[in-house]
């Protein structure tokens, strides 16, 4: 196939929103999301036993001090969550559902089978999981599960990769019916880029582990671009990583900073999505 | 059913700022690991390692120059020894123990063990009991098995028996823990609540990965990173009235402008009021009078289940 022909198919399942007017007349619409899969990575990757304890800083401290950041600036933040984490951490959970943020699916144990029945199955044990937390069905993902089957499954959106800066929708290739809202996140507005060790399996020599006033003023400038462009912001967090002292030290002082300016939506991903399926509705089945 | 056996190792949550007070009315714990291994790999301090320029740097002039910014700023370390490396030091040991300094083991060439049999792995650490006891002339209390450079991740490795191994043989503490930022305890066995008490250790307040990592010649030199990342930690945990912790290597923290920067953010430490700079011993049996396991590690029962193609 050409690849004129395949840029073009590809481009056929995407709907792009060139602009969009927030509630309230805001700048931008700012998405906090949380991905809590303390060390589910770790362990689906046979990582050692150091690893996993990296990764359960999260579900100990992390989360606990990423509710408090977030309940002291009075936002409501997104939790993508796998389904096994309730049985990890159910305290923790009550905690995200008590607070009121958005509790959303984070895969069952963090990864879509390939297998159409298994992957079925996942979804649904996690939807039903995090049910008995949040007292309702999760409506978005950050997953790579079938569009068609989170359709299916009542979901609105889903929050992978950026394809487009504002909000945009795609549906899966060659199905019908299977078109659903992204909340694009961007690797450079993701935590672990800068923090975390062996991130995705990189080499020693790949290593990017930085610190948090370097990744405050890439944050900021970020930011300040889409406030004044009139646009989307989200910020991924995960509990094991952005937990750490210094670093919700940082993330204070980046959502304070935020606040000093006016019109400034701070929303879940289903506000944002909500108001987006409502404000600018697809065209795409 | 285990209890949440291959994902968790201590309990559900982690004590809140508020449940935490050091001795006298101190604000912060400020605790300083000294790694005095010279070990690249897995295999642990080889003949290559010792003979190299660094290590040489490290044991003589580098050590000299930590040596001394330590006792500027009136700081008490504990000092991570493999037993292989101790006869090079010898007397040296004895007298960072007169200066108040803490000997702790690390291992026999700083090795990785998560491959051995459990005997091996027994037999490798009565040795090295037994070569630094005679060395040092007392029993090391602590047992540290920190990241080398060319590990594939910076946590350090340990095999699934070295917790129980080093309960067997009497250990008070393991050194370096990723799953808090203040002591806590590493359940060996959920049943018996079998657990060790261990300080905290994290990558990011590690002088090694931030200095011409991961090796010389053409690893990163992120000296301002590494201070960044002290300093914020710092700044955040004094505040909360928690633990701050660093690990330095002679060989890297030692050198020109990285020892005036660690000078310089001790200074700055120093100034804050209310610091109890314990070594990882005194930590360790504070926190186990304080916060014994029997009040202190919440078991809760495991609400864990095996469920059909999943991951058990």
């Amino acid at each position: 196939m050409e690849l004129s022909e395949i840029a073009q198919r590809h481009d056929a399942r995407h709907q792009f929103i060139s602009s969009i007017a927030w509630p309230n007349d805001a700048h931008i619409a700012v998405n906090l999301t949380v991905d809590f899969d303390a060390m589910l990575l770790r362990r689906l990757l046979n990582e050692p036993p150091m690893q996993l304890a990296k990764g359960e800083f999260g579900g100990r401290v992390g989360i606990w001090r990423l509710l408090e950041l977030f309940q002291s600036h009075n936002v409501k933040a997104t939790i993508f969550t796998p389904g096994r984490i309730c049985e990890l951490y159910p305290q923790a959970m009550h905690a995200v559902a008590h607070a009121g943020h958005e509790i959303a699916d984070h895969m069952w144990e963090h990864r879509v089978p390939n297998e159409p029945d298994l992957e079925q199955d996942h979804l649904l044990k996690t939807a039903a999981a995090l049910e008995r937390f949040a007292g309702r069905r999760p409506v978005g993902t950050r997953s790579s599960h079938t569009r068609a089957l989170l359709k299916r499954e009542g979901f609105l959106y889903t929050s992978e990769d950026s394809a487009s800066q504002l909000p945009y929708y795609v549906s899966d290739d060659n199905t019908a019916g299977s078109t659903l809202l992204n909340l694009p996140f961007h690797y450079a507005i993701d935590d672990a880029m800068f923090y975390s060790f062996a991130w995705l399996g990189s080499g020693n020599a790949a290593q990017r582990i930085s610190d948090p006033e370097r990744v405050f003023d890439m944050w900021w400038a970020a930011f300040r671009q889409q406030y004044n462009a009139g646009g989307y912001l989200n910020v991924v967090m995960h509990p094991f990583v952005s937990g750490r002292a210094l670093r919700i030290a940082m993330m204070d002082r980046l959502i304070a900073r935020m606040k000093t300016l006016p019109g400034v939506w701070f929303a879940t991903c289903e506000d944002v999505a909500r108001h987006c399926l409502a404000a600018v509705p697809p065209s795409l089945a | 059913m285990p209890w949440k056996n291959g994902y968790t190792i201590s309990d559900e949550i982690g004590l809140t700022d508020a449940d935490l007070h050091w001795p006298d009315g101190n604000r912060c714990c400020v605790l300083v690991t000294v790694d005095l291994s010279v070990a690249a790999g897995s295999a642990g301090i080889t003949e290559k390692d010792i003979a190299s320029p660094a290590a040489t740097f490290a044991r003589h002039d580098g050590l000299t120059q930590l040596l001394s910014v330590l006792r500027r700023h009136a700081l008490q370390a504990t000092f991570a020894v493999p037993a292989a490396i101790a006869p090079v030091y010898g007397n040296r040991l004895r007298a960072l123990i007169e200066d108040g300094h803490e000997i702790a083991a690390e291992g026999l060439r700083h090795e990785d063990v998560s491959t051995l049999s459990r005997d091996e792995e027994q037999a490798r650490l009565q040795q090295t009991t037994h070569v630094l006891t005679d060395i040092v002339g007392q029993r090391p209390a602590g047992w540290f098995s920190l990241p080398r450079q060319e590990d594939p991740f910076a946590g350090g490795t340990i095999s699934p028996h070295t917790i129980d191994l080093l309960l067997e043989a009497g250990y008070a503490y393991f050194g370096n823990g990723l799953a808090d930022d203040i002591p806590h305890y590493w359940v060996s066995d959920f049943a018996s609540r079998r657990a060790m008490l261990t300080l905290p250790y994290y990558y990011h307040f590690d002088d090694q990965f931030f200095l011409l990592f991961p090796r010389k010649g053409t690893g990163l030199e992120n000296i301002d990173m590494l201070l960044r990342n002290w300093k914020g930690e710092f700044d955040a945990q004094y505040q909360r009235g928690r633990l701050f912790h660093m690990t330095l290597h002679p060989q890297g923290i030692g050198w020109c402008d990285r020892l005036q920067g660690l000078d310089d953010f001790l200074g700055y430490l120093r100034s804050m009021p209310g610091l109890w700079n314990p070594t990882g011993a005194a930590c360790a049996a504070y926190w186990r009078e304080t916060y014994p396991p029997e009040t202190h590690l919440k078991l809760e029962p495991a609400i864990w289940q095996d469920h059909p193609r999943s991951l058990s």
